[in-house]
């Protein structure tokens, strides 16, 4: 057990528990009393829950560190997870600059605005597909039908995977983080999961031989630390690429529709103006959804933090989740404001280790969330069928959101004649290739 | 006014080109920001107040 430190602020905080979903306001207003808390949870950690530590302490590399160090050659430290997963390093999310930014360089100009623009055409088109699938039923579920799928082809084709693989990929890469440990499926799971790694073993094998554009040609060209990186650096980013791709923008759709959903006269006033509202109700629904909670990190160095003495060694939790909803900085933190202002949120994270893919992630959603406003604008979600991760302590997210809506009439062709055509572009134009600046 | 933008602090987020995108340009290659000019017309001294208070990682200099 934990010894008690004289002084030190002392809280117990389990943000794996069912509880914590369903408390979530109350207990991030009880954290907040004392932000910079230990908690004796999974080994003991900190916990910072207020807009303004998180700021500071997520901003200073030299302070924290994600590095995850499994073969025992730095400083031993866990990266990321509390508790910490021994099997998995979450590819440069779970290493300290200056590889970790070799990484990024290599992989931002496939992720950049520009970047991401190009592939509007198709990402409509797709969503499009999706929806014609269910539009003359007047059923659909939101979560299988369209939100685990427009991310997942999106992911694959910035990859240079065959689009059409997104299946392989699409249950692991949710029922590895929707899926407790102690689960009876949790050996099903863990076997789709590494089926999981081996086919992106494979695809990488496959692009070594025959590179196509993409971000898995880039990390096989990329210069990590003045050296090419092993195949086990690679697939360790691989794996972080698909599920980071796969399963956040997923629960950010989930979240904001089954919302919508409850209150229709806002989604009234969105669909009548979504010119006007689309950016402040994307950046809101981020705020309000906070799919990845938080992340964790290892203190580096001894310090004195908010009155607090941090030691080098321990282990430290920003919660994203509960500093968004710090009423210092978000006006009536608990309630989504479609038109909210100055709303600098931290769900892609904050400092060197920003969400890669949140240009991707705002782009996608954006022409999901619109399509479905216009083809769909009376969805019914049913709250009986809605099944939500049982917890929040990985993902904020749903695994089933089925809706009704009055039935319309379909556009153009299903989903996998619609994936085929796009193949066929993406491998013609070489759409995955990475912007230059000579492309403006 | 005059603004710009602290290219060690910004990381990409691109709200300053959602709230001011006659001001803020972005890097077509990582997204980050600068600003297009550092004298702000009059005009758009409002929307460029809004993009500083919109940044997650408080990057936008303002000198008023």
């Amino acid at each position: 057990m934990t010894d008690t430190v004289p002084g030190r602020a002392e809280v117990h905080f389990d943000r794996h528990t069912p509880e914590y979903r369903h408390q979530f306001e109350a207990v991030t207003a009880e954290m907040q009393k004392c932000p910079v808390a230990w908690s004796d949870t999974y080994g003991g950690h900190w916990v910072i829950s207020d807009h303004k530590s998180v700021f500071d302490l997520a901003r200073d590399p030299s302070l924290l560190s994600t590095d995850k160090d499994v073969h025992g050659v730095r400083k031993g430290y866990v990266g990321v997870g509390i508790p910490s997963n021994p099997y998995v390093v979450a590819g440069f999310l779970e290493m300290d600059p200056p590889g970790q930014k070799d990484y990024r360089t290599a992989l931002n100009p496939y992720l950049s605005p520009a970047a991401v623009a190009r592939w509007a055409p198709m990402v409509i088109d797709v969503t499009r597909a999706c929806l014609d699938e269910k539009i003359e039923s007047g059923r659909i579920d939101f979560v299988d039908d369209l939100a685990n799928i427009v991310p997942a082809v999106m992911t694959m084709a910035l990859m240079g995977l065959p689009i059409a693989d997104w299946t392989i990929y699409n249950e692991p890469a949710h029922a590895t983080i929707y899926t407790p440990p102690d689960s009876p499926d949790m050996p099903r799971v863990m076997q789709q999961f590494l089926q999981m790694v081996a086919s992106l073993a494979a695809a990488l094998e496959q692009s070594a031989a025959d590179p196509k554009p993409g971000l898995v040609s880039a990390l096989l060209n990329a210069e990590i630390d003045g050296a090419k990186a092993s195949t086990e650096d690679l697939i360790n980013v691989l794996v972080l690429l698909v599920v980071g791709g796969f399963d956040t923008t997923t629960a950010l759709t989930a979240g904001s529709l089954n919302w919508l959903s409850q209150n229709p006269a806002e989604r009234a006033r969105l669909a009548a103006d979504l010119p006007g509202l689309i950016n402040s109700a994307t950046e809101e629904f981020l705020r309000y959804v906070t799919p990845a909670p938080g992340d964790g990190r290892t203190v580096t160095a001894d310090c004195v933090y908010a009155g607090q003495r941090l030691k080098e060694g321990d282990r430290l939790w920003l919660s994203w989740a509960m500093a968004n909803r710090d009423p210092e900085v978000f006006p009536d933190p608990h309630t989504i404001k479609l038109d909210r202002q100055m709303n600098r949120h931290t769900t892609f994270g904050l400092g060197v280790h920003r969400c890669i893919g949140s240009n991707v992630a705002r782009a996608i959603f954006k022409v999901m969330l619109s399509a479905v406003l216009e083809r769909m604008p009376d969805f019914v979600c049913d709250p009986a069928g809605a099944v939500h991760y049982p917890t929040i302590g990985v993902i904020n997210g749903m695994q089933h959101l089925p809706a009704t809506f009055t039935p319309g009439k379909r556009l153009g062709d299903d989903l996998a004649p619609t994936i085929a055509k796009w193949q066929e572009r993406c491998d013609r134009e070489r759409l995955a290739d990475p912007i230059t600046r000579a492309d403006r | 006014m005059r603004v710009w933008v602290d290219a060690d602090k910004c990381q990409g987020h691109t709200l300053c080109a959602m709230a001011a995108g006659e001001v803020f340009v972005l890097s077509d290659v990582d997204g980050h920001a600068s600003a297009r000019s550092d004298t702000v017309p009059p005009e758009l001294e409002a929307k460029v107040r809004l993009a500083a208070g919109s940044c997650p990682e408080q990057a936008i200099v303002i000198e008023a």
